[in-house]
Protein backbone atom coordinates (compact mmCIF):
# COMPACT_ATOMS: atom_id res chain seq x y z
CA UNK A 1 0.00 0.00 0.00
CA UNK A 2 1.18 3.33 -0.34
CA UNK A 3 3.10 5.41 1.94
CA UNK A 4 1.86 8.48 3.71
CA UNK A 5 4.39 11.11 4.96
CA UNK A 6 3.79 11.13 9.30
CA UNK A 7 4.84 13.30 11.53
CA UNK A 8 6.23 11.92 14.82
CA UNK A 9 7.16 13.94 17.82
CA UNK A 10 10.01 11.91 19.10
CA UNK A 11 12.20 13.01 22.47
CA UNK A 12 10.61 16.43 21.76
CA UNK A 13 12.17 16.50 17.84
CA UNK A 14 9.64 16.37 15.25
CA UNK A 15 10.27 13.93 12.02
CA UNK A 16 8.66 13.92 9.08
CA UNK A 17 8.55 10.04 7.14
CA UNK A 18 7.59 8.42 4.25
CA UNK A 19 5.58 5.29 5.90
CA UNK A 20 3.63 2.31 4.69
CA UNK A 21 0.72 1.58 6.92
CA UNK A 22 1.71 -2.13 8.03
CA UNK A 23 5.25 0.00 9.48
CA UNK A 24 5.10 -0.27 13.24
CA UNK A 25 6.02 2.07 15.52
CA UNK A 26 8.98 -0.13 16.43
CA UNK A 27 10.57 0.17 13.01
CA UNK A 28 9.51 3.72 12.02
CA UNK A 29 11.74 4.51 14.89
CA UNK A 30 14.62 2.63 14.48
CA UNK A 31 14.68 3.80 10.91
CA UNK A 32 14.85 7.36 11.85
CA UNK A 33 18.04 6.32 13.59
CA UNK A 34 16.39 5.52 16.85
CA UNK A 35 18.59 2.33 17.51
CA UNK A 36 17.93 2.62 21.25
CA UNK A 37 14.47 1.03 20.91
CA UNK A 38 14.84 -2.26 20.48
CA UNK A 39 13.82 -5.41 18.69
CA UNK A 40 13.28 -8.54 20.07
CA UNK A 41 10.29 -10.91 20.14
CA UNK A 42 7.84 -8.62 17.96
CA UNK A 43 4.82 -10.64 19.69
CA UNK A 44 4.65 -8.30 23.11
CA UNK A 45 6.36 -10.76 24.74
CA UNK A 46 9.63 -9.46 25.80
CA UNK A 47 9.52 -5.43 26.34
CA UNK A 48 12.48 -4.53 24.59
CA UNK A 49 10.80 -2.57 22.23
CA UNK A 50 9.05 0.03 25.22
CA UNK A 51 8.39 3.23 24.50
CA UNK A 52 6.64 5.97 26.18
CA UNK A 53 3.76 6.97 24.56
CA UNK A 54 1.94 10.66 26.17
CA UNK A 55 4.12 9.11 29.17
CA UNK A 56 2.49 5.66 28.66
CA UNK A 57 4.71 2.50 28.37
CA UNK A 58 3.88 0.34 25.29
CA UNK A 59 4.95 -2.30 23.18
CA UNK A 60 6.34 0.20 20.28
CA UNK A 61 6.40 -3.69 17.91
CA UNK A 62 1.89 -3.46 18.57
CA UNK A 63 1.46 -0.57 17.75
CA UNK A 64 1.45 1.13 13.56
CA UNK A 65 3.59 4.25 13.27
CA UNK A 66 0.40 6.32 11.48
CA UNK A 67 -1.29 5.90 14.65
CA UNK A 68 1.25 7.12 16.70
CA UNK A 69 1.55 10.24 14.85
CA UNK A 70 0.72 13.91 16.86
CA UNK A 71 1.76 11.35 20.25
CA UNK A 72 4.60 12.22 21.84
CA UNK A 73 7.06 9.67 22.35
CA UNK A 74 9.84 9.58 24.59
CA UNK A 75 12.51 6.40 23.72
CA UNK A 76 14.94 5.69 26.91
CA UNK A 77 17.78 8.24 25.04
CA UNK A 78 14.98 11.15 25.91
CA UNK A 79 15.27 10.82 29.37
CA UNK A 80 18.94 11.75 29.39
CA UNK A 81 22.44 10.85 28.00
CA UNK A 82 26.13 10.18 28.93
CA UNK A 83 26.91 13.68 29.84
CA UNK A 84 23.74 14.02 31.81
CA UNK A 85 22.14 10.61 32.42
CA UNK A 86 18.58 10.71 34.12
CA UNK A 87 19.07 8.98 37.71
CA UNK A 88 17.86 5.96 36.89
CA UNK A 89 20.47 5.58 34.00
CA UNK A 90 23.09 6.48 36.13
CA UNK A 91 21.45 3.95 38.54
CA UNK A 92 21.83 1.18 36.21
CA UNK A 93 25.57 1.94 35.69
CA UNK A 94 26.11 2.29 39.06
CA UNK A 95 24.57 -1.11 40.31
CA UNK A 96 25.57 -3.58 37.53
CA UNK A 97 21.76 -3.98 36.25
CA UNK A 98 22.97 -4.34 32.47
CA UNK A 99 24.76 -6.80 31.43
CA UNK A 100 24.52 -7.70 27.60
CA UNK A 101 22.07 -4.66 27.81
CA UNK A 102 19.57 -5.36 24.98
CA UNK A 103 16.35 -5.01 27.26
CA UNK A 104 17.86 -1.99 29.07
CA UNK A 105 15.97 0.08 27.58
CA UNK A 106 12.62 -1.44 27.95
CA UNK A 107 13.45 -1.83 31.75
CA UNK A 108 14.27 1.97 32.58
CA UNK A 109 11.01 3.56 30.32
CA UNK A 110 9.10 0.58 32.42
CA UNK A 111 10.51 1.71 35.72
CA UNK A 112 10.63 5.69 34.62
CA UNK A 113 6.99 5.38 34.36
CA UNK A 114 6.23 2.93 37.27
CA UNK A 115 8.53 5.92 39.36
CA UNK A 116 5.87 8.89 37.63
CA UNK A 117 2.85 6.68 39.14
CA UNK A 118 4.65 5.59 42.36
CA UNK A 119 7.73 7.34 43.63
CA UNK A 120 8.04 4.79 46.26
CA UNK A 121 7.61 1.40 44.97
CA UNK A 122 7.40 -1.37 47.06
CA UNK A 123 9.67 -4.48 45.68
CA UNK A 124 6.32 -5.98 44.66
CA UNK A 125 5.04 -2.85 42.36
CA UNK A 126 8.85 -3.08 40.95
CA UNK A 127 8.60 -7.03 39.92
CA UNK A 128 4.64 -6.51 38.69
CA UNK A 129 5.88 -2.86 36.66
CA UNK A 130 8.66 -5.14 35.19
CA UNK A 131 6.82 -8.15 34.34
CA UNK A 132 6.67 -7.02 30.59
CA UNK A 133 10.58 -7.11 30.24
CA UNK A 134 12.06 -9.61 29.97
CA UNK A 135 16.20 -9.75 30.93
CA UNK A 136 18.02 -12.85 30.29
CA UNK A 137 21.11 -12.31 32.06
CA UNK A 138 21.16 -10.53 35.27
CA UNK A 139 18.43 -12.02 36.73
CA UNK A 140 16.51 -8.91 37.73
CA UNK A 141 18.31 -8.78 41.61
CA UNK A 142 20.43 -5.57 40.58
CA UNK A 143 17.85 -4.25 37.76
CA UNK A 144 15.47 -3.84 41.17
CA UNK A 145 18.23 -2.33 43.33
CA UNK A 146 18.76 0.12 40.47
CA UNK A 147 15.41 1.48 40.64
CA UNK A 148 15.00 1.30 44.20
CA UNK A 149 18.11 3.16 44.33
CA UNK A 150 17.20 5.50 41.91
CA UNK A 151 14.17 6.71 43.29
CA UNK A 152 15.76 7.74 46.55
CA UNK A 153 17.86 9.60 44.10
CA UNK A 154 14.84 11.36 42.87
CA UNK A 155 13.26 11.96 46.14
CA UNK A 156 16.65 13.96 47.61
CA UNK A 157 16.44 16.07 44.28
CA UNK A 158 13.03 16.85 44.94
CA UNK A 159 13.57 17.48 48.26
CA UNK A 160 16.49 19.69 47.62
CA UNK B 1 3.78 -7.63 7.73
CA UNK B 2 1.30 -8.38 5.04
CA UNK B 3 -0.09 -5.34 3.12
CA UNK B 4 -2.77 -3.76 4.07
CA UNK B 5 -5.03 -0.71 3.99
CA UNK B 6 -5.34 1.27 7.09
CA UNK B 7 -8.36 3.51 7.48
CA UNK B 8 -8.17 5.98 10.28
CA UNK B 9 -12.04 7.17 11.11
CA UNK B 10 -13.13 10.09 12.97
CA UNK B 11 -16.32 8.86 14.10
CA UNK B 12 -18.52 5.91 14.52
CA UNK B 13 -20.53 6.65 10.94
CA UNK B 14 -17.14 6.80 9.17
CA UNK B 15 -15.69 3.04 10.59
CA UNK B 16 -19.01 2.01 10.09
CA UNK B 17 -19.38 2.95 6.88
CA UNK B 18 -15.40 1.70 6.43
CA UNK B 19 -16.78 -1.43 7.54
CA UNK B 20 -19.75 -1.89 5.34
CA UNK B 21 -17.89 -0.56 2.26
CA UNK B 22 -15.71 -3.66 2.36
CA UNK B 23 -15.76 -7.38 1.81
CA UNK B 24 -15.20 -9.68 4.60
CA UNK B 25 -11.50 -8.95 4.95
CA UNK B 26 -12.17 -5.64 6.59
CA UNK B 27 -11.62 -6.05 10.28
CA UNK B 28 -11.72 -3.42 13.03
CA UNK B 29 -8.21 -2.51 14.98
CA UNK B 30 -8.53 -1.71 18.80
CA UNK B 31 -5.51 -1.87 20.75
CA UNK B 32 -3.57 -4.14 18.29
CA UNK B 33 -1.98 -6.54 20.95
CA UNK B 34 -3.67 -9.48 19.41
CA UNK B 35 -4.34 -7.94 15.99
CA UNK B 36 -0.65 -7.52 14.99
CA UNK B 37 0.78 -10.51 16.50
CA UNK B 38 -1.98 -12.89 14.57
CA UNK B 39 -1.14 -10.81 11.16
CA UNK B 40 2.65 -11.75 11.64
CA UNK B 41 1.77 -15.34 12.11
CA UNK B 42 -0.97 -15.39 9.14
CA UNK B 43 -3.38 -16.50 11.44
CA UNK B 44 -5.66 -13.12 10.30
CA UNK B 45 -5.38 -11.99 6.64
CA UNK B 46 -6.86 -8.66 6.59
CA UNK B 47 -6.95 -6.20 3.78
CA UNK B 48 -8.25 -3.38 5.30
CA UNK B 49 -8.02 -2.91 9.31
CA UNK B 50 -10.32 0.29 10.52
CA UNK B 51 -8.30 1.97 13.31
CA UNK B 52 -10.77 2.75 16.08
CA UNK B 53 -8.25 4.86 17.76
CA UNK B 54 -10.58 8.33 17.30
CA UNK B 55 -13.54 7.24 17.69
CA UNK B 56 -14.49 8.64 20.83
CA UNK B 57 -18.21 6.84 20.70
CA UNK B 58 -16.38 3.60 21.71
CA UNK B 59 -14.76 4.93 25.00
CA UNK B 60 -16.01 6.04 28.75
CA UNK B 61 -17.50 4.20 31.37
CA UNK B 62 -20.67 5.59 32.93
CA UNK B 63 -23.43 4.20 35.83
CA UNK B 64 -26.97 4.65 34.61
CA UNK B 65 -29.95 3.09 36.07
CA UNK B 66 -28.88 0.18 37.12
CA UNK B 67 -26.18 -0.52 34.47
CA UNK B 68 -22.62 -0.24 34.30
CA UNK B 69 -22.13 0.81 30.90
CA UNK B 70 -18.03 0.13 29.51
CA UNK B 71 -17.21 1.62 26.07
CA UNK B 72 -15.29 -1.46 23.70
CA UNK B 73 -12.09 1.25 23.85
CA UNK B 74 -11.65 0.24 27.25
CA UNK B 75 -8.28 -0.60 27.65
CA UNK B 76 -7.49 -3.07 30.31
CA UNK B 77 -5.13 -1.04 32.34
CA UNK B 78 -9.00 0.86 33.07
CA UNK B 79 -10.15 -2.08 35.25
CA UNK B 80 -7.29 -1.58 37.62
CA UNK B 81 -7.90 2.60 37.78
CA UNK B 82 -11.48 3.57 37.34
CA UNK B 83 -13.59 3.01 40.88
CA UNK B 84 -16.42 2.41 38.43
CA UNK B 85 -14.87 -0.41 37.59
CA UNK B 86 -11.98 -1.38 40.24
CA UNK B 87 -15.51 -1.91 42.65
CA UNK B 88 -16.47 -5.27 41.06
CA UNK B 89 -13.31 -7.49 42.28
CA UNK B 90 -13.29 -10.16 39.59
CA UNK B 91 -12.77 -7.65 36.75
CA UNK B 92 -10.40 -5.91 38.90
CA UNK B 93 -8.45 -9.33 39.82
CA UNK B 94 -8.59 -10.22 36.36
CA UNK B 95 -7.17 -7.54 34.94
CA UNK B 96 -4.31 -7.71 37.27
CA UNK B 97 -2.87 -10.94 35.44
CA UNK B 98 -3.88 -9.87 31.58
CA UNK B 99 -0.66 -10.60 30.05
CA UNK B 100 1.60 -7.66 31.29
CA UNK B 101 1.57 -4.25 31.95
CA UNK B 102 2.81 -2.89 28.78
CA UNK B 103 0.13 -4.61 26.89
CA UNK B 104 -2.38 -4.41 29.58
CA UNK B 105 -1.96 -0.08 28.31
CA UNK B 106 -2.87 -0.71 24.76
CA UNK B 107 -5.26 -3.73 24.52
CA UNK B 108 -9.12 -3.36 25.22
CA UNK B 109 -12.03 -5.07 26.67
CA UNK B 110 -13.98 -5.10 23.09
CA UNK B 111 -10.84 -6.72 21.89
CA UNK B 112 -10.09 -9.39 24.49
CA UNK B 113 -13.81 -10.22 23.60
CA UNK B 114 -13.59 -9.64 19.90
CA UNK B 115 -10.08 -12.11 19.84
CA UNK B 116 -12.64 -15.14 21.78
CA UNK B 117 -10.19 -17.01 22.78
CA UNK B 118 -11.63 -19.70 25.26
CA UNK B 119 -9.10 -18.66 27.19
CA UNK B 120 -9.62 -14.80 27.38
CA UNK B 121 -8.69 -13.68 30.50
CA UNK B 122 -11.31 -10.99 30.89
CA UNK B 123 -14.17 -13.34 29.55
CA UNK B 124 -15.02 -15.34 32.63
CA UNK B 125 -15.74 -12.28 34.87
CA UNK B 126 -17.76 -11.00 32.51
CA UNK B 127 -19.93 -13.70 32.13
CA UNK B 128 -20.15 -13.48 35.92
CA UNK B 129 -21.53 -10.44 36.20
CA UNK B 130 -23.67 -11.59 33.19
CA UNK B 131 -22.73 -8.82 30.49
CA UNK B 132 -25.08 -7.59 27.66
CA UNK B 133 -22.71 -7.06 24.45
CA UNK B 134 -24.19 -4.15 22.38
CA UNK B 135 -23.28 -4.83 18.55
CA UNK B 136 -23.83 -1.43 15.65
CA UNK B 137 -23.54 -1.40 12.23
CA UNK B 138 -25.03 0.82 9.79
CA UNK B 139 -28.16 -1.09 9.77
CA UNK B 140 -28.71 -0.53 13.52
CA UNK B 141 -27.93 -1.83 17.00
CA UNK B 142 -28.38 -5.32 18.79
CA UNK B 143 -28.12 -6.33 21.95
CA UNK B 144 -27.38 -9.69 23.13
CA UNK B 145 -26.36 -11.90 26.18
CA UNK B 146 -22.32 -11.92 26.15
CA UNK B 147 -22.87 -16.02 26.46
CA UNK B 148 -24.66 -16.21 23.11
CA UNK B 149 -21.90 -14.40 21.49
CA UNK B 150 -19.15 -17.06 21.69
CA UNK B 151 -19.58 -19.39 18.74
CA UNK B 152 -16.33 -21.43 19.65
CA UNK B 153 -12.44 -20.99 19.30
CA UNK B 154 -12.25 -17.58 18.08
CA UNK B 155 -15.23 -17.37 16.42
CA UNK B 156 -18.10 -14.79 17.28
CA UNK B 157 -21.88 -13.73 16.92
CA UNK B 158 -20.23 -10.45 15.30
CA UNK B 159 -20.94 -9.93 11.67
CA UNK B 160 -17.96 -8.49 9.42
CA UNK B 161 -19.81 -4.80 9.18
CA UNK B 162 -20.22 -4.99 13.24
CA UNK B 163 -18.69 -3.59 15.90
CA UNK B 164 -18.88 -4.02 19.26
CA UNK B 165 -19.70 -0.54 20.92
CA UNK B 166 -20.64 -1.20 24.57
CA UNK B 167 -21.21 -4.37 27.57
CA UNK B 168 -24.00 -3.34 30.21
CA UNK B 169 -23.38 -4.73 33.02
CA UNK B 170 -26.59 -5.41 35.76
CA UNK B 171 -25.72 -3.42 39.02
CA UNK B 172 -28.06 -5.09 41.88
CA UNK B 173 -28.76 -2.90 45.01
CA UNK B 174 -28.68 -6.06 46.84
CA UNK B 175 -25.26 -7.54 48.36
CA UNK B 176 -23.30 -9.32 46.11
CA UNK B 177 -19.44 -10.37 46.00
CA UNK B 178 -16.86 -11.89 42.99
CA UNK B 179 -13.85 -13.57 42.78
CA UNK B 180 -11.55 -14.53 40.02
CA UNK B 181 -8.51 -16.51 39.71
CA UNK B 182 -6.57 -17.59 36.86
CA UNK B 183 -4.08 -20.43 37.26
CA UNK B 184 -1.04 -20.20 34.42
CA UNK B 185 2.57 -21.76 34.33
CA UNK B 186 4.36 -18.10 35.30
CA UNK B 187 3.09 -15.02 37.11
CA UNK B 188 3.00 -12.94 34.35
CA UNK B 189 2.25 -12.89 30.55
CA UNK B 190 0.98 -16.31 30.91
CA UNK B 191 -1.83 -18.31 28.96
CA UNK B 192 -4.16 -19.35 31.59
CA UNK B 193 -4.23 -23.32 32.29
CA UNK B 194 -8.08 -22.87 33.98
CA UNK B 195 -9.89 -19.48 35.01
CA UNK B 196 -12.39 -19.42 37.04
CA UNK B 197 -14.77 -15.99 37.82
CA UNK B 198 -17.49 -16.57 40.16
CA UNK B 199 -20.65 -13.84 41.27
CA UNK B 200 -22.58 -14.79 44.41
CA UNK B 201 -26.01 -12.65 46.15
CA UNK B 202 -26.42 -13.27 50.06
CA UNK B 203 -29.39 -13.26 52.21
CA UNK B 204 -28.67 -13.75 55.15
CA UNK B 205 -26.59 -17.79 55.17
CA UNK B 206 -28.42 -18.34 51.96
CA UNK B 207 -26.80 -17.62 48.00
CA UNK B 208 -30.18 -15.51 46.75
CA UNK B 209 -28.49 -15.89 43.12
CA UNK B 210 -24.88 -17.09 42.17
CA UNK B 211 -22.98 -17.43 38.16
CA UNK B 212 -19.84 -19.17 38.15
CA UNK B 213 -18.17 -19.05 34.48
CA UNK B 214 -15.28 -20.72 33.57
CA UNK B 215 -12.15 -20.06 31.06
CA UNK B 216 -9.82 -22.39 28.80
CA UNK B 217 -12.03 -25.48 29.91
CA UNK B 218 -14.29 -25.63 26.87
CA UNK B 219 -14.07 -24.10 23.39
CA UNK B 220 -15.48 -21.25 24.46
CA UNK B 221 -16.00 -19.18 28.02
CA UNK B 222 -18.42 -20.81 29.73
CA UNK B 223 -21.19 -21.12 32.65
CA UNK B 224 -21.25 -23.82 34.71
CA UNK B 225 -25.17 -24.29 34.84
CA UNK B 226 -25.64 -27.34 36.59
CA UNK B 227 -23.20 -26.19 39.59
CA UNK B 228 -25.26 -22.66 39.98
CA UNK B 229 -28.25 -25.05 40.36
CA UNK B 230 -26.80 -26.95 43.24
CA UNK B 231 -25.94 -23.30 45.01
CA UNK B 232 -28.89 -21.65 44.20
CA UNK B 233 -31.55 -20.47 47.02
CA UNK B 234 -29.42 -23.18 49.51
CA UNK B 235 -27.31 -22.41 52.22
CA UNK B 236 -23.80 -21.26 52.01
CA UNK B 237 -22.16 -24.44 53.59
CA UNK B 238 -19.19 -26.71 53.05
CA UNK B 239 -21.27 -29.55 51.53
CA UNK B 240 -23.33 -27.57 49.09
CA UNK B 241 -19.84 -25.91 47.84
CA UNK B 242 -18.23 -28.81 47.46
CA UNK B 243 -20.73 -30.54 45.20
CA UNK B 244 -21.33 -27.48 43.14
CA UNK B 245 -17.42 -27.57 42.56
CA UNK B 246 -17.31 -31.07 41.86
CA UNK B 247 -20.31 -30.55 39.24
CA UNK B 248 -18.51 -27.58 37.83
CA UNK B 249 -15.40 -30.27 37.19
CA UNK B 250 -17.96 -32.42 35.17
CA UNK B 251 -19.23 -29.90 32.59
CA UNK B 252 -16.71 -28.49 31.45
CA UNK B 253 -14.85 -29.84 28.65
CA UNK B 254 -11.41 -29.62 28.84
CA UNK B 255 -8.27 -30.77 25.97
CA UNK B 256 -5.47 -31.85 26.73
CA UNK B 257 -2.47 -29.60 24.97
CA UNK B 258 0.74 -28.68 25.65
CA UNK B 259 0.68 -26.73 28.69
CA UNK B 260 -2.01 -29.26 31.08
CA UNK B 261 -3.72 -32.26 30.49
CA UNK B 262 -7.55 -32.20 30.14
CA UNK B 263 -7.48 -34.28 33.89
CA UNK B 264 -5.51 -31.87 35.53
CA UNK B 265 -7.90 -28.95 34.20
CA UNK B 266 -11.23 -30.67 35.28
CA UNK B 267 -9.39 -31.50 38.94
CA UNK B 268 -8.31 -27.84 39.14
CA UNK B 269 -11.79 -26.32 38.22
CA UNK B 270 -12.67 -28.38 41.12
CA UNK B 271 -10.31 -26.90 43.39
CA UNK B 272 -10.93 -23.01 42.02
CA UNK B 273 -14.37 -23.17 42.11
CA UNK B 274 -14.45 -24.24 45.40
CA UNK B 275 -12.11 -21.37 46.70
CA UNK B 276 -13.40 -18.85 44.88
CA UNK B 277 -16.93 -19.46 46.28
CA UNK B 278 -15.69 -19.20 49.71
CA UNK B 279 -13.37 -16.24 48.70
CA UNK B 280 -16.36 -14.47 47.64
CA UNK B 281 -18.54 -15.30 50.92
CA UNK B 282 -15.88 -13.94 52.72
CA UNK B 283 -15.90 -10.49 50.93
CA UNK B 284 -19.41 -9.69 52.14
Amino acid sequence: MEPRLVTLKVNGRTHHAALAPNTTLLHALRDLGYTDVKSGCEKGDCGACTVLVNNTPLNACLMLAWLAEGQEIVTVAGLGNAEHPHPLQQAFVDFGAAQCGYCTPGMILAAKALLDEHPHPTDDEMREALSGNLCRCTGYVRIIEAIQNAANELDAEQRG
Amino acid sequence: MRDFELLQPKNLADALDALAQNNASVHPLAGGTDMLVDIRAQRAQPDVLVALQNVNELRGVTRTNGHLRVGASTTIAEFLKNPLLTEHDALRQAASVFANPLIRNSATIAGNIGSASPAGDMLPPLLAFDAQIELVSKNGTRTMPLNEFFLGPRKTARNANELISNLQLPISNLQTASAFYKLGLRQADAISLVSVAVWLQRDSDMIRDVRIALGAVAPRPMRATRAEEILHGQIFNETNVKEAARVASEECAPIDDLRASANYRRRMVNVYVRRMLEQAWRNF
